[in-house]
């Protein structure tokens, strides 16, 4: 069982990661090691077969390995980046509880049991990350952070069990499709942070520790998409809807996400406050496909969401990176900047390709589908211009590197390597006839720590070069990430069939209104269509 | 219409309102222990046995981290409204409920079940969107939670048990949760109110 095993590493971790937060050394060891053990545990493994379990089922499905091995790569690596930066002592415990929380939450079948492991993990994972210390600012984060995810969950819930997915076969009420719809995607959109219920992306920037960001504002909402995606299109896709309004109503919920979302992201000073806004822009891919109420949308944000993973994740790393070599992440202060940084520039380069990607590019094909599912005309090509946006906010900050160098950019370390005097003495004396080969290389190992406190700014510009290369991967398609994102969800769990009609009709419902007989409206004995709309 | 879930039912709604409205934290917890332990009986058909003690156990240690969350907020905790108002709004919610399902509410499951998370809903719905006392957003973030399952078990009946598991789980998961709020809020401000930010109009006292 390869998800247990994976849970049993990422929860074990997380607890052990979280308990020795205070000890510097050793919390970043256990952290660091447990986050490449449940990697480690991630790359071994295969696809389970679905294994029934108290009337449910579980497995870990090729999607979700491939979601949660990026997650853990990415980061891994901000975590590094991070800790050749400052001490961030909850981090690791936080990214290991969230693939963990993840985990169960996809591996698990049916929305209903996922919707209640994603919700708890929400809300562990943001206590665990905004705890201490205890800053007015942090306790309004978490407050608003757990309201959030348990009305997101209770809404969710309440939405699911209305048009559950064992009915699928089965006539639904047009007008609870529609409500369905609408809750559902609102909840969806509050997790992911559109607008206009993007405060929170905004203010858990603020106030979370940079290495929880990952975590918290990507992994999460991402498994919460992939959540209501796999149950929405097939028992809300076949439905006609009454209310006319909820389809449209999300459809604009996510032009106007990614056109504001854009804006936004363009006008901020603040590099963090840019990334959160280039989260809430394409939250309103997430909505548009959503919307679409389509398998082939579906799959579309189900292969889109993996570089939007990694291409996040290395942007809070790339951000991190900023901060630590010119002392800020105000652009204002630090314009110039990619004459000292120009490893950063290329990774930013690359993160901006791999956000938007172009076209024959499996990101760039992946959102035009996600686009195309939900709308038509010129709605959709608003829609193709606003998913441009993170580029064009990149650009941005690319841009500003370029000017006349502030003062603190002077200032700032290169990112060229360098090596302390006491370690070219001893390879001096290595290379010289009568020198000690023994006593050389414990001159040479006292040395080590000069070594990384010299080129902890190359260090940190190597790691966000990698993380921009993971996203470029996933951009691309790597990993078999459209092959596992079309592949069928695992199924949900068998529920008590309907009672057989003792006059030996069709399997009819006993006691929910809003079905009809197993053949359908037109089936003898259906009720009839509610007025104004065709039966599906 | 079977009078053991009703009766079941009406003790749920009644803790909730206790949760909510009492202004001791021991007693809210207390209302929390008997609305989160009689929750998996208001059921039909009831889940197997050790489902139901998983539960039970379950909302039992919800309800004690609940009573930690009193402890670490300390004194002035309560409902603005008192408890008289929060039982009548349970009892009132509680009773339309039965109505609504009376006049043909679709729902797969128990109809006290609905009534009874809707009880629940009406409690917890105005704290969690107005209170910025931190013990009394997590007791009502704990209702919330509670009503989802109790709507969800009417609408699409018993839960399986493993799903039963992960509802148990995750309202331990929401307690521990406003155990941490309640304890970084009472450092933060040295008691159970949520600091303000600075650009937050401070409303005159009542």
């Amino acid at each position: 069982m390869s998800l247990v095993l994976f849970l049993v590493i990422a929860s074990l971790g997380a607890l052990a990661s979280l308990a020795l937060r205070g000890r510097r050394r050793a919390g970043t060891l256990v952290g660091l090691g447990a986050v490449a053990l449940a990697l480690l545990a991630l790359m071994i493994s295969t696809p389970d077969t679905e294994v029934a379990v108290g009337g449910g089922a579980v497995a870990l499905t090729a999607y979700a390995r491939i979601l949660l091995g990026v997650a853990l790569a990415g980061g891994l690596g901000v975590l590094v980046v991070g800790r050749l930066a400052a001490w961030e002592q909850v981090g690791p415990g936080v990214l290991l509880l969230a693939v963990a929380g993840a985990g169960l939450a996809l591996g698990i079948a049916g929305a209903l049991p996922a919707l209640l492991a994603v919700g708890a993990a929400a809300t562990i994972t943001a206590a665990a990350a905004l705890a201490q210390p205890a800053t007015p600012e942090r306790v309004r984060a978490l407050a608003r952070e757990a309201r959030g995810a348990v009305v997101a969950m209770t809404v969710g819930i309440v939405a699911v069990s209305l048009v559950p997915e064992e009915i699928g076969g089965l006539a639904v009420q047009p007008q609870v499709a529609g409500l369905a719809t609408v809750a559902a995607g609102i909840a969806l959109g509050h997790r992911f942070g559109a607008i206009p219920l993007h405060a929170r992306v905004a203010r858990l920037t603020d106030a979370a520790p940079p290495s929880t960001l990952p975590a918290l504002l990507v992994l999460l909402p991402a498994a919460w998409a992939v959540i209501l995606l796999g149950w929405a299109p097939d028992t809300l896709g076949p439905v006609e809807h009454l209310l006319g309004w909820d389809g449209a109503l999300l459809v604009a919920l996510g032009i106007a996400t990614m056109l504001l979302g854009a804006f936004a992201a363009l006008i901020q000073d603040d590099l963090g406050r840019v990334v959160a806004y280039t989260i809430v822009l394409d939250a309103g891919v997430v909505i548009l496909g959503f919307a679409a109420l389509d398998p082939a949308g579906r799959d579309a944000v189900r292969a889109w969401l993996l570089p939007f993973l990694a291409t996040r994740t290395a942007l809070v790393g790339w951000t991190i990176a900023f901060r630590a070599a010119f002392g800020t992440t105000r652009l204002s202060e630090a314009r110039g900047w990619l004459r000292r940084a120009p490893a950063l520039g290329a990774a930013l380069a690359g993160i901006a390709a791999a956000a938007v990607g172009w076209p024959g590019v499996m990101v760039w094909d992946a959102r035009l589908a996600a686009f195309g599912a939900a709308t038509d005309g010129p709605a959709l090509l608003l829609a193709s211009i606003a998913g441009l946006g993170t580029a064009v906010a990149l650009a941005r900050v690319l841009g500003a590197g370029f000017g006349r160098p502030e003062a603190r950019v002077v200032a700032a370390t290169g990112e060229l390597a360098r090596v302390p005097a006491g370690l070219r003495a001893a390879a001096r004396a290595a290379r010289s006839p009568a020198g000690r080969r023994l006593a050389t290389l414990r001159l040479a190992s006292r040395e080590l720590r000069p070594l990384l406190e010299l080129n902890r700014t190359p260090l940190r510009a190597f790691l966000v070069v990698l993380l921009a290369g993971l996203a470029l991967m996933t951009a691309a398609g790597a990993f078999g990430i459209p092959e596992a994102a079309a592949a069928p969800d695992l199924a949900p769990p068998e529920q008590a069939a309907p009672a057989p009609d003792p006059a030996g009709g069709p399997a009819a419902t006993e006691g929910r209104a809003g079905l009809v007989a197993t053949e359908g409206p037109g089936s003898p004995g259906a009720d009839p269509p509610a007025s104004g709309s065709p039966a599906p | 219409m079977s009078w053991l879930l009703v009766a079941a039912g009406a003790l749920v709604a009644l803790g909730a309102a206790v949760a909510i409205g009492a202004r001791a934290t021991r007693t809210a917890g207390l209302g929390a222990l008997v609305a989160l332990v009689f929750t998996p009986f208001v059921a039909d058909p009831l889940p197997p046995s050790p489902v139901l003690a998983f539960r039970i156990v379950a909302g039992t240690l919800a309800a004690f981290l609940l009573v930690v969350a009193g402890r670490r907020a300390g004194g002035g905790s309560g409902s603005p409204l008192g408890l008289p108002a929060a039982v009548a709004t349970a009892l009132a919610a509680f009773a339309a409920g039965l109505g609504a399902t009376a006049i043909g509410l679709p729902s797969f499951g128990a109809d006290e079940a609905l009534a009874a998370g809707l009880a629940c809903l009406a409690v917890a719905l105005a704290p969690v969107a107005l209170t910025r006392d931190a013990f009394r957003l997590g007791t009502a973030l704990l209702v919330l939670a509670n009503a989802g399952l109790l709507v969800r078990g009417a609408l699409v009946g018993t839960a399986p048990a493993l799903e039963a598991v992960v509802a148990g789980g995750m309202l331990v998961a929401v307690a521990a949760a406003a155990t941490v709020l309640a304890g970084s809020a009472a450092t933060a401000s040295g008691g159970p109110a949520m600091p303000r930010g600075a650009a937050e109009p401070r409303r005159p006292p009542a």
